[in-house]
């Protein structure tokens, strides 16, 4: 018999000490882009020589992302409940709670500064960074619960919050836990976004804007890791509480009752269509009040009557129409591409992680390296890596949208029961077999809420990546617009693609409910 | 108002689901009448509606027309007060809980202090057979152990209507004699009123002082058979004769459509 050298154990370990030892000699000899790629030992010594900046930095980094993780998750987590007590609310509030996922961090930064002061535009954009992920996760987790154990409350009387405290809230723990683990690193990004758009002394954010003009890719490189290693930290903590607990709370048997659509239909025609003009006014009337409770200057602050008539009864219009138009026509072909390129390689992986779940387990650290990596960090560094050109957005799209598709969709695979997964198994099924009958369909209901989730997120990563790198599309309108004091242009661009998310998620979501209906499944919300 | 004993009672009750175009009449002139300290079994084939009269006589499902009275309460009420005990085919045990927890769980929902049962719960388990697994969880069990589980949480607030919806349906067959000798046992010292739901004639003739035999579309009764034989029966009974005379009969009610 012939013995491997190294134990399985410690192939990771192997693993990870040859791409660090590639890593160097890549580094040392400036094969990538002109040393753009630094040594890994060049990084540790410029971490060294910069240590004394640190400790400041990192402290204002972690103290605004974890207030706002906090602020921002516990409004999540009461609002999911409330959500799930009265969908006629949730219905409501879906235009904000979208319009919320759908700011791009980077067009509000600057306006949260110029409204609040000090700490505050950080932890806010901080918490508005988490509040979706966790609102949904709570809703999914809410909303997917075993009817038989709630019969069996009701049987004994029990009503609709005793169900909630009983079946409810402890089956959807892994649902949340799972979205505090994506919420984490979204918090660090929140926080580092406002610091770069927002002056003031201590944060990473601006410890790395300051640095951007160096040139010294050791540095930036060093500040890319500290933060990643901070956001990998706080998602690791989640992650590990998450397997604790998610293995208890598997169901044993698979429920087959086909859950009814409550309060889809309770009420007349005429309440609905009231719902429905609540929901798309309900944003509005935010935006609104913000502006009118924060009293900031109308020079600077626009109501969304102020952007209609720039864009619409103005002089001016015609041209900023026309120039909202061409950007549009460069940002969107983009953003749908990565997007569905990002979705299929999380597709592709989750459903392979019971094939090759060997892969998963080494894949993992590595998505989460490039993931958790806060996206503003990662950007000069790719930049100088790829260069200016398409691909870069490219990139940054696909791995915006693959991440948080990912792990719900891996969450999905990992709620079918053992013995749904031995049926095919019993009838001698191959993997692929098992896979195709059993995977996949289980996933589906995940596939279109990633779907639904990454919309967003695609077209946030393309803007980021035009404002840093390519000067093209939305992103660099509303980065022109700032240099230009257009303060009207860039609450349009921020209106704009909030309500493109808007528009190409309920799109998703009619499908979505046309096709799960047909296939007798409950739609995530 | 005098309290009326405990009993079940369903009368001209109907209920139909209406779903893409057609009507589904799954309870038709329903009429089931269960004396105090009887038990009765209601028998079927799948889809007559036996499940839905159950949930119906439980409150977790509406009906349309006729009276449901449990002791002479309201099912809701019934419920509420704590007099029903219920299992269902499925355990339906909360994966995060552990046996004991399991079985605590409708004294939760009724607002009692499982911590005041302790000994009562301990002795459920035990009555169960499932000693010394207190502390397992759900997944660590096999389906009849399981089972096992509910059927003991059903018991846990003395009830005085005790609702089973197939509960052995998942047993192999002699732990399902077993359990049917069991629950028996358990019965005759509850003096509970019982309803079982199932599929099973010999289980059904075994257990029950009355056999409610049920057709399909539309949900309805069509006979009911008093069961003469003695208390308390002893697993002979199920190779005497008259048993399989009267199983016999039970099978010709079934079988005419």
């Amino acid at each position: 018999m012939r013995h491997s050298l190294i134990s399985p154990r410690l192939k990771p370990v192997r693993n990870f000490i040859s791409l660090i030892i590639v890593w160097e000699i890549v580094g040392r000899m400036d094969w990538i882009a002109g040393g753009a790629l630094p040594g890994i030992s060049e990084i540790l010594i410029r971490l060294w020589i910069d240590r004394g900046d640190y400790p400041g930095h990192i402290g204002a980094t972690v103290y605004a992302s974890g207030l706002g993780f906090l602020i921002g998750n516990v409004l999540a987590i009461a609002a999911g409940i409330a959500f799930i007590l009265s969908p006629t609310l949730l219905r409501l509030m879906r235009g904000v709670n979208i319009a919320i996922f759908a700011l791009p961090p980077i067009a509000i930064a600057p306006i949260l500064v110029l409204t609040l002061s000090g700490m505050a535009p950080r932890v806010t954009l901080a918490a508005l960074g988490v509040y979706f992920v966790t609102m949904s996760a709570t809703v999914i987790g809410l909303s997917q619960y075993d009817t038989r154990s709630a019969d069996l409350v009701r049987a004994y009387g029990g009503g609709n919050w005793l169900i909630l405290k009983l079946v409810r809230i402890r089956g959807a723990i892994p649902d949340i836990l799972s979205g505090l683990r994506i919420a984490a690193p979204n918090a660090v990004l929140g926080a580092i976004l406002a610091e770069f758009g927002g002056g003031g002394r201590w944060g990473l954010g601006t410890y790395l804007l300051g640095s951007l003009g160096r040139g010294d890719p050791a540095r930036l490189w060093g500040i890319g890791l500290v933060a990643t290693l901070i956001a990998g930290l706080s998602y690791a903590i989640f992650a590990v509480i998450s397997t604790r607990i998610s293995g208890s709370t598997r169901s044993v048997t698979l429920n087959t009752a086909i859950p009814s659509s409550q309060g889809e239909n309770a009420y007349g025609r005429p309440i609905q269509a009231l719902i429905l003009c609540g929901t798309i006014t309900l944003p509005f009337v935010l935006w609104w009040a913000f502006i009118k409770l924060t009293g900031v200057p109308d020079l600077i602050a626009k109501t969304p009557y102020g952007v209609f008539e720039y864009l619409f009864l103005k002089d001016t219009s015609v041209i900023a129409r026309g120039k909202l138009m061409a950007a549009l026509g460069q940002t969107l072909p983009i953003a749908a591409f990565g997007m569905i390129a990002g979705l299929a390689f999380a597709f592709l992986l989750a459903i392979s992680s019971r094939l090759f779940p060997g892969f998963i387990k080494g894949f993992i650290p590595v998505a989460l390296v490039t993931q958790t990596m806060p996206l503003v960090a990662l950007t000069p560094l790719l930049v100088l890596i790829l260069g200016r050109g398409y691909s870069v957005t490219l990139w940054i799209t696909i791995s915006v949208t693959f991440f948080p598709a990912f792990v719900l969709l891996v969450q999905g695979i990992q709620r079918v029961p053992q013995s749904v997964l031995d049926l095919p198994r019993a009838y001698g099924a191959s993997a692929w077999t098992e896979m195709r009958i059993v995977s996949i369909p289980a996933a589906l209901p995940y596939l279109f809420a990633a779907t639904r989730l990454t919309v967003p997120r695609a077209l946030l990563g393309v803007m980021i990546a035009e404002w840093l790198a390519t000067g093209t599309g939305l992103g660099n309108l509303l980065n022109r617009s700032r240099g230009y004091l257009d303060y009207s242009m860039i609450w349009t661009v921020a209106a704009v693609s909030v309500l493109l998310s808007v528009a190409i998620y309920y799109l998703v979501l009619i499908v979505e409910r046309r096709t799960l209906v047909r296939l007798g499944m409950q739609n995530v919300e | 108002m005098p309290r009326q004993p405990a009993g079940i009672s369903l009368r001209a009750v109907g209920k139909t689901y209406r779903g893409r175009g057609k009507t589904v009449e799954a309870l038709k002139d329903m009429n089931l009448e269960c004396s105090p300290g009887s038990f009765t079994a209601l028998i079927g084939p799948s889809g007559c509606g036996k499940s839905t009269a159950m949930r119906v006589a439980l409150g977790l499902e509406s009906f349309d027309s006729g009276e449901v009275l449990i002791s002479g309460q309201t099912p809701a009420q019934a419920t509420a007060s704590g007099i029903t005990g219920v299992a269902f085919q499925d355990a339906a045990l909360l994966p995060w809980r552990s046996v004991a927890k399991n079985v605590a769980l409708p004294l939760e929902v009724l607002g009692r202090d499982p911590s005041k049962y302790s000994v009562e719960i301990a002795q459920l388990i035990e009555l169960v057979g499932l000693k010394g697994y207190e502390n397992a969880l759900p997944g660590e069990l096999s389906g009849g152990m399981r089972q096992r589980v509910s059927i003991a949480r059903s018991l846990i607030t003395s009830p005085k209507v005790l609702f089973m919806d197939e509960p052995f349906g998942a047993l192999d067959q002699i732990r399902r004699r077993q359990m049917n000798v069991e629950l028996q046992r358990i019965w005759s010292e509850t003096k509970s009123t019982a309803l079982l739901v199932t599929h099973g004639i010999d289980e059904a003739i075994f257990l029950a002082d009355q056999v409610v035999v049920m057709h399909a579309d539309p949900g309805r009764v069509v006979d009911i058979i008093d069961v003469p034989f003695a208390r308390p029966r002893h697993p002979d009974l199920f190779s005497n004769p008259e048993f399989h005379a009267l199983t016999d009969r039970i099978s010709m009610v079934l079988h005419e459509a």
